[in-house]
């Protein structure tokens, strides 16, 4: 665990510029550890932006950003080839899915074909643009935000989508001390041009490696799988967590546990991202709009109704 | 601080002095209710004893200073020596060796007054120990209160005590120290500071409201008493009570049997002691009038004298029968206020060992003794003549009776169901001769299942025949349906016969004196009393009979051998043997039920007292039992920790961290500190120790974390986990 000291490092650096949002930091920090995306589900202006090219900063990566407009086409988010009349050859010009970190912007407003472009490279990490297969960066992380207020000529990312974000987010308003704070910060100069690098991406890539190899034990496994599993039986959820979200799960906690500084993963890393993990796979049935039930609700119920494991798994 | 003090001391000398004024109330009654002289001695030491307890610390000097005042009580009373002289010594020595060997021999009775005023001062110095530390140390005057309203209540009912006084007393100390008690306990959890002037608000109206209350209670009319005066009640209860009228009785001999039936309990309670030849039935009284529901005397009782003790009244004519004569000795339980002589058939001369007179009733042949006198030693020997009636006789006899007896003794009531009269013809069907005829009925009820039991006696209802009840719906019964019926049946066949009421003859007691030949000692208790039935035969007079199932007429009966023989016919040597046979048949089931009675008897005694051990036996258990339940009850809390740390002790020996921790976790659960299901260990683990003030539970949590996600042996110093351990738990149990 060589680098997992540098973790506070990144999260102070961030938090020069994002004042009062720890949790969304450390959340979306998670996500990048964990090899995963981050839907950011928001209004404008509370800082999505700025968070990813805080983070980008501090990790020495590549920041792009992609403003999703409707007539955006999938070769403006991948690269075209491009006939070089000198030279006689087609030349790819790289999109910018081909950066470390991607802002995919108000990603909703785009058509669907142009969605699926972007989600597929997330999915298979590579593009493939007039037969060509071309790998992306390593780290690659994607950052894709929606405006939840303004439905009009949106295009609602389809569930099977949605499922290959890691977590979905929300900023939130800052509160007013926050806000006042903020004001203060951003008086003479923006913090951000004041970032400067933590570690480099090769770090970062070490990092992701290491996190990979943290231990889950066996209960925190089957509790995982307890937890998904009564999102499937529930009778409000018209479809359940899928076993991507199973995995997902174990990934992110066990980039919760790297950041809190353990080598293994226990049930509160679980429980804490369970929320953040797992809605956004759920689908609700109508019937439970009437309720008043939210995603958000159902889990925190069954993370009540589940028991937490507090023995050794009786092998055998 | 001072005030304070002052306060809680002035309020614990109240409660004293108000302990010590009801215990007072204890002490009155002792002059009026015991022989105890000088009792303002005792109360006097009792006062010693409070003020020693509540002024002094040092438990050596209370001690010596009780002591001290206690011999020095001890001395005025009894020693005439100089205090603390050799002789002085010497005397107190000889009382203490003397009344404890005393003891030692449970000689009770013989003990000195010295020495019982010795126990009663220690037991005043115990008692004013315990009235202390209730009063002053747990705070509970209500107890003494409640207790000393009963001892009060209680002897006022049973006593010469006259209590209205002492309780008026009794009331308005308990209520005023209550009020002030309780304002001592309010003002433990509460700090004020102006506690004086509270005291003066909170205890005016308290006074105020008691003293109204008490002249209240003493002005206002008071409603008599709504249950019966307890003490005849109780003593009816517990001691002889007749075929009275409750449905569920004591057996035993009783005067009213107006209204028979109802069931019995046994009681073993010794009637009288008897030295007398042979097993006798005891007779008492007859009753001649029978009601439809039970016996009653068709003119009341008129006592004569008996001159000399000399009896004329007769059962048998003494020239026609052939008796023996016996003397016995009756000697009536002291305890037992059986009024009544008991006496032997035959009887021609009773005398009284205290030259007693007697007087007899010649109707029903009820003797009395002047019951002016009330003597502890009523024995009495009564000398009778034993008849043995002749089988011959009795059947040869006529039917001419008098007059007189037909008057009263074929009295029937009007309402008398025909089945009963249809019955008794039906039995005596075959009969010729009144004696057979009696005995046809005498042995009816035995032979035709009619059972003995004294358990689940119905009474008769309104316009219900108690005979009738008796031989046609219920068939079980005790001697009353048995002899009653008898009497009846034979009353509806024209034959004279009437109720006898007396004692069967007892059992003979183990240890025998030294007695003429024949002659025993029987005990006869409640459970003896018996009736039976007396048929009149012209020539031979009253001749009893025993109908009862189980039960066996000791009166001799005999053969006239001689006769058969001399007569020599072949048809009366035919009618003799039939008779003969006839007669030995129920003689025969006679002693067969005799000895199965008997079986039954010593059985019934035996199981009586095993029974009667088996009682005491279960009772000391479940008493046990309620003491050891009430004491795991009030000590439950301590039981358990003290179950808590030794199972504790046995996991930390081995230090396995998973079962410490979950014992852990059970032992907060049953502290009351539940983990939701959903909560982690961590998020518990805070909350525990935001409750317990402690840090531990966290880091043993993080402890335990690592055993069981990351499936790691403990890294941690073993000795600083016991530690971690052992201050969660003392916490928990703190």
């Amino acid at each position: 665990m060589e680098y997992q000291n540098q973790v506070a490092k990144i999260l102070q650096n961030i938090e020069r510029v994002m004042i009062g949002k720890e949790q969304e930091v450390t959340l979306s920090l998670v996500a990048l550890l964990a090899d995963g995306h981050v839907l950011l589900e928001d209004v404008p202006g509370v800082g999505k932006t700025m968070m990813v090219r805080a983070l980008s900063k501090s990790l020495d990566c590549e920041f792009k950003r992609i403003q999703f407009t409707p007539d955006l086409l999938p070769s403006d988010v991948t690269g075209v080839s491009i006939y070089n009349p000198k030279e006689m050859v087609f030349e790819f010009r790289s999109g910018p899915i081909f950066g470390d970190i991607v802002l995919a912007d108000e990603i909703n407003r785009t058509s669907p074909k142009t969605q699926s472009a972007l989600l597929e490279a997330m999915e298979e990490m590579n593009v493939t643009v007039d037969g060509m297969t071309k790998s992306l960066n390593k780290p690659f992380f994607v950052m894709a935000t929606q405006n939840p207020v303004d439905y009009e000529g949106t295009y609602p990312l389809p569930e099977a989508q949605l499922d290959r974000f890691l977590m979905k987010l929300s900023m939130g308003y800052p509160n007013e001390v926050d806000e006042f704070e903020m004001l203060n910060r951003t008086d003479r100069q923006h913090p951000i041009d004041e970032i400067t690098p933590v570690i480099h991406k090769e770090q970062l890539i070490e990092m992701q490696k290491e996190v990979d190899s943290l231990y889950v034990d066996a209960t925190v496994k089957r509790y995982i799988v307890q937890l998904v599993s009564a999102t499937r039986t529930s009778n409000f959820v018209q479809l359940g967590v899928s076993p991507r979200g199973s995995i997902a799960l174990m990934k992110a906690a066990k980039a919760y546990a790297y950041i809190q500084g353990r080598d293994y993963v226990i049930p509160d890393d679980v429980v804490m991202l369970a929320p953040y993990v797992m809605a956004h796979r759920i689908i609700l049935r109508p019937e439970a709009r009437y309720e008043g039930v939210t995603q958000e609700k159902l889990i925190t119920q069954i993370l009540d109704e589940i028991d937490v494991p507090v023995r050794k798994e009786l092998h055998g | 601080m001072t005030s304070k003090i002052s306060l809680s001391s002035i309020s614990s000398f109240i409660l004293l002095l108000a302990g010590f004024l009801l215990f007072w109330e204890w002490l009155r009654p002792l002059e009026e209710v015991t022989d105890t002289g000088n009792s303002h001695l005792f109360v006097i030491y009792t006062a010693i004893c409070f003020l020693v307890s509540f002024f002094l610390r040092n438990g050596w000097v209370k001690f010596a200073l009780k002591f001290i005042a206690l011999l020095l009580i001890l001395d005025y009373l009894f020693l005439a020596e100089t205090l603390l002289s050799r002789e002085w010594l010497q005397l107190i020595k000889t009382e203490v060796s003397y009344n404890l060997e005393i003891a030692w021999n449970n000689d009770w009775y013989l003990m000195t007054a010295f020495f019982r005023s010795l126990l009663f001062l220690l037991l005043l110095w115990l008692m004013s120990y315990l009235l202390h530390y209730w009063f002053t140390v747990a705070n509970k005057f209500f107890i003494f209160v409640v207790l000393t309203i009963v001892y009060l209540a209680v002897l006022d009912t049973f006593t010469v005590y006259d209590a209205p006084l002492a309780m008026v007393r009794t009331f308005v100390i308990s209520f005023v120290v209550l009020g002030l008690s309780r304002y001592v306990k309010l003002m433990d959890n509460n700090e004020t500071n102006d506690k004086q002037s509270n005291l003066v608000t909170w205890m005016l109206p308290i006074v105020a409201i008691v003293l109204f209350a008490a002249l209240l209670g003493i002005y206002s009319p008071k409603p008599t008493p709504q249950w019966p005066d307890p003490v005849p009640f109780i003593k009816s209860t517990a001691g002889h009570v007749g075929f009275g009228d409750g449905p569920v009785q004591k057996v035993g001999y009783g005067e009213d049997d107006s209204r028979l039936g109802g069931s019995f309990v046994q009681d073993d309670t010794t009637v009288f002691e008897a030295i007398v030849h042979d097993n006798v039935y005891w007779r008492i009284e007859s009753k001649d009038v029978y009601t439809g529901k039970g016996w009653e005397r068709s003119s009341e009782l008129d006592y004569a004298p008996l001159e000399n003790g000399e009896v004329q009244w007769r059962t048998f004519p003494l020239e026609n029968t052939e008796t023996t004569p016996y003397e016995a000795m009756v000697r009536p339980e002291s305890t037992n206020e059986l009024p009544k002589v008991v006496y032997p058939y035959g009887i021609n001369r009773i005398e009284s060992m205290q030259r007693e007179t007697f007087y007899m009733d010649m109707a029903s042949g009820m003797i009395e003794a002047e019951s002016s006198e009330q003597s502890p030693n009523r024995s009495y020997s009564v000398q009778y003549d034993a008849p043995s009636f002749s089988l011959d006789e009795l059947r040869n006899n006529s039917n001419n009776d008098p007059e007189d007896i037909k008057q009263r003794y074929l009295q029937l009531p009007e309402d008398l169901p025909e089945r009963v009269s249809n019955l008794a013809a039906e039995v005596v069907e075959d009969e010729e001769s009144r004696y057979d005829k009696a005995k046809a009925i005498e042995s009816y009820f035995a032979q035709n299942g009619y059972t003995y039991q004294i358990e689940d006696v119905s009474v008769p209802d309104e316009g219900e025949d108690y005979v009738d009840q008796f031989l046609f719906e219920t068939h079980v019964g005790y001697c009353d349906n048995f002899s009653t019926s008898m009497v009846v049946m034979l009353r509806s066949l024209d034959i004279p016969a009437r109720w006898v009421k007396g004692f069967t003859g007892g059992a003979e007691v183990a240890d025998q004196p030294p007695l003429p030949d024949g002659y025993s000692l029987y005990e006869v208790t409640n459970n003896n009393a018996h009736s039976w039935v007396e048929v009149f035969f012209p020539d031979t007079g009253w001749v009893p009979f025993e109908p009862t199932s189980g039960f066996t007429n000791p009166t001799d009966f005999y053969q006239d051998v001689t006769s058969d023989i001399d007569t020599g016919d072949s048809s009366e040597e035919e009618n003799a043997t039939e008779e003969e046979t006839s007669e030995e048949e129920p003689e025969l089931e006679d002693a067969e039920a005799e000895e199965e009675q008997e079986d039954n008897l010593i059985g019934d005694l035996e199981n009586n007292d095993n029974w009667n051990g088996w009682l005491y036996f279960w009772i000391s258990i479940i008493v046990v039992i309620l003491i050891l339940a009430t004491v795991a009850f009030l000590k439950r809390n301590q039981i358990r920790d003290w179950y808590t740390l030794r199972k504790w002790h046995k996991l930390t020996q081995k230090l396995e961290i998973e079962p410490a921790y979950i014992y852990l976790l059970t032992l907060l659960e049953k502290r009351g500190y539940k983990r939701r299901k959903g909560q982690t260990l961590r998020q518990y683990a805070v909350e525990i120790d935001q409750q317990l003030r402690t840090t531990e539970m966290y880091d043993l949590t993080l402890a335990y974390e690592q055993y069981i996600y990351r499936n790691q042996e403990i890294s941690e110093d073993k000795s600083k986990l016991r530690n971690l351990f052992q201050r969660v738990i003392d916490q928990i149990l703190a």
